[in-house]
């Protein structure tokens, strides 16, 4: 046990804790979790009591804020944490966050905040600025330290994810954000209220500053009422079990979590060394641009190695991340971790969700000058969504322990990974004259990943927040002036695999009761030239993210007459926003992300797709019946079923069914195909090794990345020299800018 | 300590195990000797007869073949040595052109070939699509996992395999040796 006490400054109790951790591996030295042992029943349900604590801070501080993201989306987290920053417990909500306020904490008390303005019961902190482990402006994250007579014993701490952060451009998806200063508001590290009340001038700063100062406000409240509701419910917490009791288990809880991670990753992963690479792309040329240097496409390399070791300790390294972009899409390495610890949470320590399972891990800092660690090359690198890439990393993290639950034989823990996440938001005057910008919350109801033992579900799941919830489209279309026109399931859209991903769906919305709308369709990880992730075991990928939009239509004339009008996505070479209505202007395979060049008007459409999850195992050991099944459903097409699956059907009833004979022959005929056209690796590794020295058929995005990479990890550089036998002196030569 | 039937662990795996009875292997603490019935499983499924040590996905397996440690298809293709990377003994099929990418994706589902090219790697014995990366040109293929074999039977499973080998990756030495 740690020798400090309730007097110890906080920042020698958390040196001292750090310490205990050295010397006795467990965390604040605690080798017996006494009350655990003593009084099972009352710290099972001090636990629970704490986690509804901060649901009921969650159900209240959502109900305060005014913004449709955390109103009606839910996009904010609550948590409580110990006195020295440790996140106990948390809401439910986008828990991404839990490890980002943990760090905030222990930063306030880092710099020596206790002393200087020091901490008080009513003490509002705030920090939204990734310099100092924020993840990108948008992100408000607060916390309040907790008295309990007189002492500091705890604290409660929430983001929530406003409208408009005041970025150069309108909205929350910052991807055009040229450098940080174009980040929009910064709150650095700061003590914004007292007593319970915001400063006068942090209000004003609001005002002045951001161009939905009503939500924002709004926001900040709710995640002030959320706090306070944490404050008081504790207190009564305390009262009826003890002060020793409840701040002894906190420390229980946190310790606990991690023994139970670590115990986890040993009973059912395997040891050994797992490596899995993962790509982005991010192609911006010849579109609307903030800043000359932004007239360029990139590409990002986000490779995972990932060690178990013998005492299930997990090594993490991101060598040869690719280099910082000139667009809002860089991460401080904080921000990252933070993300990791919510993928590790959903996959391997679920059981009490908090910092616990990050003590064991050993993260090698990302490469200087890296899209993951930018600040130490690149200071004044953007974030304004920041999430993009780390999500799309992250998403290797579910697929590489989905396979190591599978060599233990624990199938039904097996998940694979995402797909694409692109988002939408409107800027422009609603119909009640409001000016308004904000985000739809469409991304956050993806389909999820394919599991060990079935499809993913449809429509039910994001990486980044457990919600799965888009929202009502009623509400969306009270706050932005757009009428949901259709919101239904796309075919094909979860990868092709024996278990397919999760479909995902296609918004379609009428542009209506405007002077005009701008609508950005934003990165928060989505791919666009390239597939959403890798297939699995032998799976196709998800399909890219096409978006359209029809301007100046027919629609209004469509309406009068009474006629059809347009509902969904289309098939992919027959888009319904070509051949269903007529425009002046249409584009009906954009590549993502843009914003519109002209301001949308009443009666124009957008085609919104959002992506499915990866699927898994080879095509053509999909159920017969399943296909049929998503057939018959309108979820998948003759083409896929015939060709990708080889799955043969006939229509006796009105229904399609498997011919299982034509079937079996078709599927024999398509592994003699593929033995026949396929080459053995060596051959085609002899060929390819003089393509990739003569750089041939490489995009520019592509060569700057593999440039990047390998200059900023000269190991992994190396390792791609000696695989492809390149001269020691090789690199890859971007055009010149 | 959870305990599951073989025949429900066989149903999981062929994707048929009603739902309340895999909510309750979710839910459920882990059972114990899960490994080694899954191995028995897999092993009644496979096409030879050398014993499985790990089941690397499941369409590949590290097996001891006369004491070697390869990797073995279902169909029992060999893919060699399990430290180095199976691909380099798999037959390969690479998307790499529209013509190519068209036969998978259409229209504007189709990625930029100059972006993105999708690597089929497939079983010389079986003809099994094994896996599919989709990376730009220049990307090694990914070695998925190397498995610490001698620490997972020796200190996890606590029955140490007969023989030891490096935990090292070889996929290098092999290509050098081309």
């Amino acid at each position: 046990m740690s020798t400090t006490t309730s007097n110890t400054p906080l920042r020698d109790r958390m040196h001292a804790n750090d310490e205990a951790f050295k010397t006795t591996g467990s965390l604040f030295g605690l080798n017996t979790l006494t009350r655990k042992e003593d009084d099972p029943g009352t710290y099972e349900a001090v636990w629970h009591i704490l986690s509804n604590l901060c649901n009921t801070a969650w159900a209240t501080g959502c109900k305060v804020s005014s913004s449709p993201i955390a109103a009606e989306g839910g996009d904010a987290l609550w948590a409580l944490h110990t006195a020295t920053g440790e996140a106990v417990c948390i809401s439910r909500g986008i828990s991404a966050h839990a490890g980002l306020l943990s760090d905030m904490i222990k930063h306030f008390i880092e710099l020596g905040y206790e002393d200087y303005p020091g901490f008080k019961q009513g003490d509002i902190f705030e920090n939204n600025d990734p310099h100092y482990g924020g993840i990108h402006s948008p992100d408000f994250d607060m916390c309040m330290p907790l008295f309990y007579k007189d002492k500091l014993i705890a604290w409660a701490s929430c983001v929530s994810h406003v409208s408009d952060s005041g970025s150069v451009t309108p909205g929350s998806i910052g991807f055009l954000n040229p450098d940080c200063y174009s980040d929009g508001i910064p709150i650095s590290m700061e003590r914004v209220g007292e007593h319970d009340a915001f400063y006068p001038w942090y209000e004003m700063r609001i005002r002045s500053r951001t161009r939905t100062p009503d939500f924002v406000m709004g926001d900040a409240r709710g995640r002030l009422a959320g706090c306070i509701t944490i404050r008081e419910r504790l207190e009564e917490v305390i009262e009826k079990y003890s002060l020793d009791f409840v701040l002894g288990a906190m420390n229980e809880y946190v310790e606990d979590s991690r023994r139970y991670a670590v115990a986890r990753v040993k009973n059912q992963t395997v040891p050994g060394r797992i490596r899995k690479s993962q790509f982005k792309d991010l192609a911006m040329k010849g579109k609307r641009v903030l800043l000359s240097k932004q007239n360029i496409d990139c590409m990002f390399n986000l490779p995972m190695d990932l060690t178990i070791n013998a005492d299930a300790s997990v090594d993490l390294s991101l060598a040869g991340a690719s280099g910082t972009v000139p667009f809002g899409e860089n991460i401080s390495p904080t921000a990252l971790k933070s993300g990791l610890m919510m993928g590790y949470s959903h996959i391997v320590g679920f059981d009490m969700f908090n910092s616990g399972p990050t003590s064991a891990w050993n993260i090698e800092m990302p490469p200087d000058g890296s899209w993951a660690n930018p600040y130490p090359v690149d200071f004044q690198a953007a974030s304004g969504v920041a999430w993009a890439p780390a999500v799309t990393w992250l998403s290797n993290l579910y697929e590489v322990f989905g396979r190591v639950f599978q060599m233990r034989g624990f199938v039904e823990e097996m998940a694979a990974g995402s797909g694409s996440i692109m988002t939408a938001e409107f800027a422009g005057i609603n119909q009640t004259g409001m000016y308004l910008t904000g985000l739809t919350l469409e991304q956050a109801s993806q389909g999820s990943p394919a599991r060990g033992y079935s499809d993913g579900q449809n429509s039910a799941w994001c990486i980044y927040t457990p919600e799965g919830d888009f929202g009502n489209a009623e509400v969306s279309e009270l706050y932005y002036p757009i009428l949901f026109l259709g919101r239904n399931v796309a075919p094909d859209s979860g990868g092709f695999g024996k278990f397919r991903g999760g479909l995902g769906h296609t918004a379609v919305w009428m542009v209506y009761n405007t002077p005009g709308l701008e609508y950005s369709c934003g990165d928060a990880g989505m791919r666009s030239k390239t597939v959403g992730n890798h297939g699995m075991y032998g799976a196709y990928p998800v399909v890219p993210d096409r978006p359209g939009y029809g301007h100046k239509t027919n629609l209004k004339q469509l309406i009068d007459e009474q006629k059809p009008l347009i509902h969904e996505r289309g098939g992919p070479d027959n888009p319904a926003v070509t051949s269903k209505i007529m425009a002046e202007l249409v584009e009906d395979n954009a590549v993502a992300p843009f914003v519109t060049p002209e301001q949308l008007v009443d009666y124009d459409v957008i085609v919104h797709p959002i992506s499915g999850a990866q699927a898994m195992g080879d095509p053509i050991e999909r159920d017969p019946e399943s296909v049929a099944n998503d057939l018959n459903e309108g979820w998948t097409t003759q083409r896929v079923a015939n060709d990708i699956h080889g799955v043969v059907t006939s229509k006796p009833n009105g229904h399609l069914v498997p011919d299982v004979e034509a079937t079996a022959k078709k599927r024999q005929e398509i592994r003699e195909d593929r033995k026949s056209r396929a080459v053995p690796f060596k051959q085609w590794w002899a060929e390819e090794r003089k393509k990739v020295e003569a750089q041939e058929n490489m995009d520019n995005a592509v060569r700057t990345m593999w440039e990047t990479s390998m200059r900023l990890s000269p190991e992994y550089g190396n390792n791609i020299r000696k695989f492809w036998k390149l001269p020691e002196d090789f690199t890859f030569t971007p055009d010149a800018q | 300590m959870a305990s599951f039937d073989k025949a429900d662990i066989e149903k999981l795996i062929d994707g048929v195990l009603p739902w309340p009875a895999t909510q309750d292997m979710l839910k459920s603490s882990k059972d114990e000797d899960r490994f080694d019935k899954y191995v028995e499983i897999m092993q009644a499924r496979v096409d030879f007869d050398d014993p499985i040590l790990l089941p690397l996905t499941p369409q590949l397996f590290i097996v001891s073949d006369n004491g070697e440690r390869v990797v073995k298809c279902k169909c029992g293709q060999s893919f060699g040595d399990y430290r180095v990377n199976w691909k380099l003994s798999a037959l390969i099929y690479v998307r790499d052109d529209e013509q190519k990418m068209g036969e998978v994706y259409v229209g504007r589902e189709m990625p930029d070939p100059a972006w993105l090219q999708l690597r089929e790697y497939i079983c010389g014995g079986c003809g099994t699509q094994l896996e599919v990366e989709a990376v730009p040109r220049g990307c090694p293929p990914d070695f998925e996992f190397l498995p610490d074999l001698d620490t997972f039977y020796s200190e996890w499973l606590g029955r140490p395999l007969p023989d030891t080998v490096a935990f090292e990756d070889k996929t290098l030495d092999e290509v050098g040796k081309w």
